[in-house]
């Protein structure tokens, strides 16, 4: 997964994609995963949104939407450690679109919350959006037993994440020694409680029980800029990869393997993905579930 | 202007100037610019200029703002400590509340001058021991790191389950939360060494269970300082001696018995200004004005026999601060970034609080240190890996520190500066003692090449039944900065599987 191999592989995708994939659509027109590309992180947003159906498919009036970015690094947009603020600025607008009551963004972050959150670049487009953004503290976590669980039978989640009628992920697709690479299932992270790096031994099989306890409605996965090492922290701008994509669908496990894709790498490989789709979550096959592909002309 | 009035300007006063002190607290937080507003009370401490620099022989240039306020007691006496002083304002408030009967302490009040020339002594001998009984340091302490946090957990608590039970709207939930974002963290502080601090502060209010401005007249140096000066004070109390009838109701309203036995003459050292005595004359024959010294009889402030034992005693303690000296051998002490070498940072610190108030990672790393410093390092800050972590992209500590006991660092220089080096305890860490993956530590590394590095190995697993690749880390202690973040979040329970040791720390030598 050097950048080599990535430029390789993305711009193989992209051939790919150039060639076949006009109005690729599943049987009941709308698709349920999209790829939208070389558009600025907004336009794509707001794009891909719309590919999927329009908000109003997604988020009724009324709704309390929680969204759920990766914010947990005290690093600005450029390193690649956080959505992209953009991203997030252009779903929460939609949500206000579809008439929705309340927007939540929160993240329980790795380094300080407020660093994080002012330094991503986030907090202050989502309180410009509308959203209510929220620290994650300690009073708020409520203990969510798992009876499906495999490993674990049960963690502390946040409790406006498991309150919110609608919940949106936007993660990042980036670099990570330990899952290979960190996406939309392992940014379920953010909305726990208690002593996560405890997650880590046997993670491939406890990220998908954890999985089970809140089913995204969409989810949308920034590949506008890749952290490809030194992952999931970064810092280091020689490690970051523009690839101007981002990845939507309502299938959280097929979004993830396109991600993987996107990466340059072979989503078989990854035993959580593997995983997630034995365990019913969604579709795991690149090959035979190809996105809705759209290329904005420069 | 007529007396009472002037009374409730003086109170008008006092309460702005605490007001503006628990700002310069309340400012002190992330993302924090106040730089200069929020070291005001402590930079125009005397004591801090005099005991700092003469222990240390350090030059601080901002600390010549001390000078006015030191030469202020020839025009307005000891007006400061009752006009402005927030312990003095925070004394009087708990006289209100706690102290009955006023119990006159004359004797005892020379012990405040015996006090501060021990503490120039030691000083002189290089120990800075003025953190102990300075006012300013101490009121900035208490509030920043003792009453803060807990009005804020019980407030932040209370408002939160008044809402949550419903007696409470909903909207206040969004005051709360604002309130709280602006100055506090999102994670309550939590303190591993306030108890020393705590404990001092709650003496100096006890003493108003004994007599008003009990701390003031006896203990306080800065008073003693101020006092020796106010002798030449112009603004002095003057009673028409004809109108006097001798009643002692001035005598009896004299928070600081500044009040000779004739009712008409008055210890300038000691006056506080307070005015309390012209509303109370009943024959309206006291006020305040400026006027040259007049030859009234003071009382001698130190006899000689007690300079000589002063001089003995700080000759025995700078001997007992010496042989009790620690740190060196302590190599879990870490200091903060831009910390000065050990002996010049006990010197320069005067315990004030602010980088331990500013510290902006979760919790706080930076707590006030008890054991392992020695006597003459107590409540020093430390890092503590338990309770926080030093955030890479801050360098807020030095920024703030009032004495430049940590030295200011640019972003850029703080990144590379090195606090110690974390090193892997084999018989804790996950990948070594169970063959599993972790890699926490490796993950939040904020060294952009990663200080932690991992080495893969495949072995057989009986946990997964089949073979596996684990990563098992190591420290590169060439990059490793010595944060902390790693033994922060370590997920091994209890004593980390990694931690930071004081290897390799740099210090800065002035």
């Amino acid at each position: 997964m050097d950048r080599r191999h990535f430029i390789k592989n993305s711009l193989l995708l992209t051939g790919s994609v150039f060639f076949n994939l006009n109005n690729l659509l599943p049987e009941s027109g709308i698709p349920e995963l999209v790829l939208v590309k070389n558009g600025n992180p907004e336009q794509m947003t707001i794009k891909a949104i719309e590919l999927l159906g329009g908000i109003k498919r997604f988020i009724n009036k009324e709704d309390v939407v929680f969204i759920k970015p990766n914010m947990s690094w005290d690093r600005s947009v450029e390193y690649a450690a956080n959505t992209h603020p953009l991203i997030v600025k252009a779903a929460i607008e939609a949500c206000f679109s579809a008439g929705a009551k309340k927007v939540i963004v929160a993240d329980r972050t790795c380094q300080e919350a407020r660093r994080c959150y002012r330094n991503s670049g986030i907090q202050e487009v989502a309180k410009k959006a509308g959203a209510t953004v929220l620290f994650v503290r300690e009073n708020q976590f409520v203990s969510v037993s798992i009876p499906e669980g495999e490993v674990l039978k049960s963690w502390e989640f946040y409790r406006p994440a498991l309150e919110a009628d609608k919940y949106i992920n936007i993660p990042i697709l980036k670099h990570h020694n330990l899952a290979g690479l960190t996406i939309g299932l392992k940014n379920i992270m953010g909305i726990l409680g208690g002593n996560r790096g405890r997650i880590h031994r046997d993670f491939n099989r406890k990220i998908v029980d954890l999985n089970r306890v809140i089913k995204p409605t969409l989810t949308i996965i920034d590949a506008t800029r890749i952290l490809t090492a030194h992952g999931p922290s970064g810092g280091n701008l020689k490690d970051v990869t523009k690839a101007q994509t981002i990845i939507a669908g309502t299938d959280r496990v097929l979004t993830e393997a396109w991600a993987v894709r996107i990466f340059g790498a072979d989503p078989s490989d990854f035993p959580f993905i593997k995983l997630a789709h034995s365990a019913g979550m969604g579709k795991s096959d690149t090959k035979k579930h190809k996105p809705l592909t759209y290329t904005f002309q420069k | 202007m007529n007396h009472k009035n002037l009374i409730i300007l003086r109170k008008t006063i006092q309460i702005i100037f605490f007001l503006i002190f628990i700002l310069t607290i309340a400012v002190a937080v992330y993302p924090f610019k106040a730089y200069f507003f929020t070291k005001l009370f402590l930079i125009i401490d005397p004591l801090n200029a005099i005991g700092t620099q003469t222990a240390t022989g350090y030059f601080n240039p901002i600390m010549l703002l001390s000078l006015p306020f030191l030469l202020s007691p020839i025009l307005f006496g000891r007006a400061f400590c009752g006009w402005i002083c927030p312990l003095g304002t925070t004394i009087d408030l708990t006289d209100n509340i706690l102290n009955k009967r006023h119990i006159k302490t004359i004797k005892t009040r020379r012990v405040k001058y015996f006090l501060l020339i021990l503490f120039l002594l030691l000083s002189i001998l290089g120990f800075q021991l003025f953190w102990l009984l300075d006012p300013l340091p101490i009121i900035w302490r208490s509030f920043a790191i003792i009453i803060f946090p807990i009005v804020y957990a019980l407030v932040y608590g209370f408002v939160e389950l008044f809402i949550n039970v419903g007696i409470l709207p909903d909207f206040f939930s969004r005051v709360n939360e604002a309130i709280s974002n602006t100055f506090f963290s999102p994670h309550p502080p939590t303190a591993s060494g306030i108890f020393l601090p705590l404990v001092i502060f709650l003496l100096i209010l006890s003493g108003s269970f004994i007599s008003k401005r009990f701390w003031c007249k006896n203990l306080c140096p800065l008073g003693a300082l101020l006092g020796i000066i106010a002798r030449w004070s112009l603004l002095r109390r003057h009673v028409v001696t004809s109108q006097c009838t001798a009643c002692s109701l001035c005598d009896q309203t004299c928070k600081m018995d500044a009040i000779y036995d004739d009712f008409t003459s008055t210890n300038t050292s000691e006056c506080i200004i307070c005015l309390n005595c012209t509303t109370t004359c009943p024959t309206d024959s006291t006020e305040f004005k400026f006027s040259p010294p007049t030859k009234v009889k003071q009382e001698a402030n130190l006899t000689r026999r007690s300079l000589i034992f002063a001089g003995i005693i700080s000759l025995l303690g700078a001997g007992f601060l010496k042989l009790t000296a620690k740190g060196k051998e302590n190599d879990r002490l870490i200091r903060p970034p831009g910390a000065v070498t050990e002996e010049d940072f006990n010197d320069l610190c005067i315990r004030c609080g602010e980088c331990i108030r500013v510290c902006s990672t979760s919790g706080g790393c930076l707590q006030p240190g008890i054991t392992g410093m020695g006597i003459a390092g107590l409540m020093t800050p430390r890092a503590d890996y338990h309770l926080g972590y030093c955030e890479y992209e801050c360098n807020l500590c030095g920024q703030i520190c009032p004495t430049e006991a940590i030295q200011k660092l640019k972003l850029k220089e703080k990144k590379r500066y090195k606090m110690g080096t974390a090193i892997i305890q084999k018989d804790r860490c996950i990948p070594y003692r169970l063959n599993d993956n972790c890699i926490v530590c490796e993950e939040h590394c904020p060294i952009p090449e990663k200080a932690i590095k991992l080495d893969e190995k495949k072995i057989f697993s009986s946990f997964y039944n089949s073979e596996i690749i684990v990563k098992y880390p190591y420290v590169i202690p060439e990059l490793c900065i010595g944060c902390g973040i790693c033994e922060n979040k370590c997920p091994v329970e209890g004593e980390p599987g990694i931690i930071v040791i004081k290897e390799g720390e740099e210090r800065i030598k002035i």
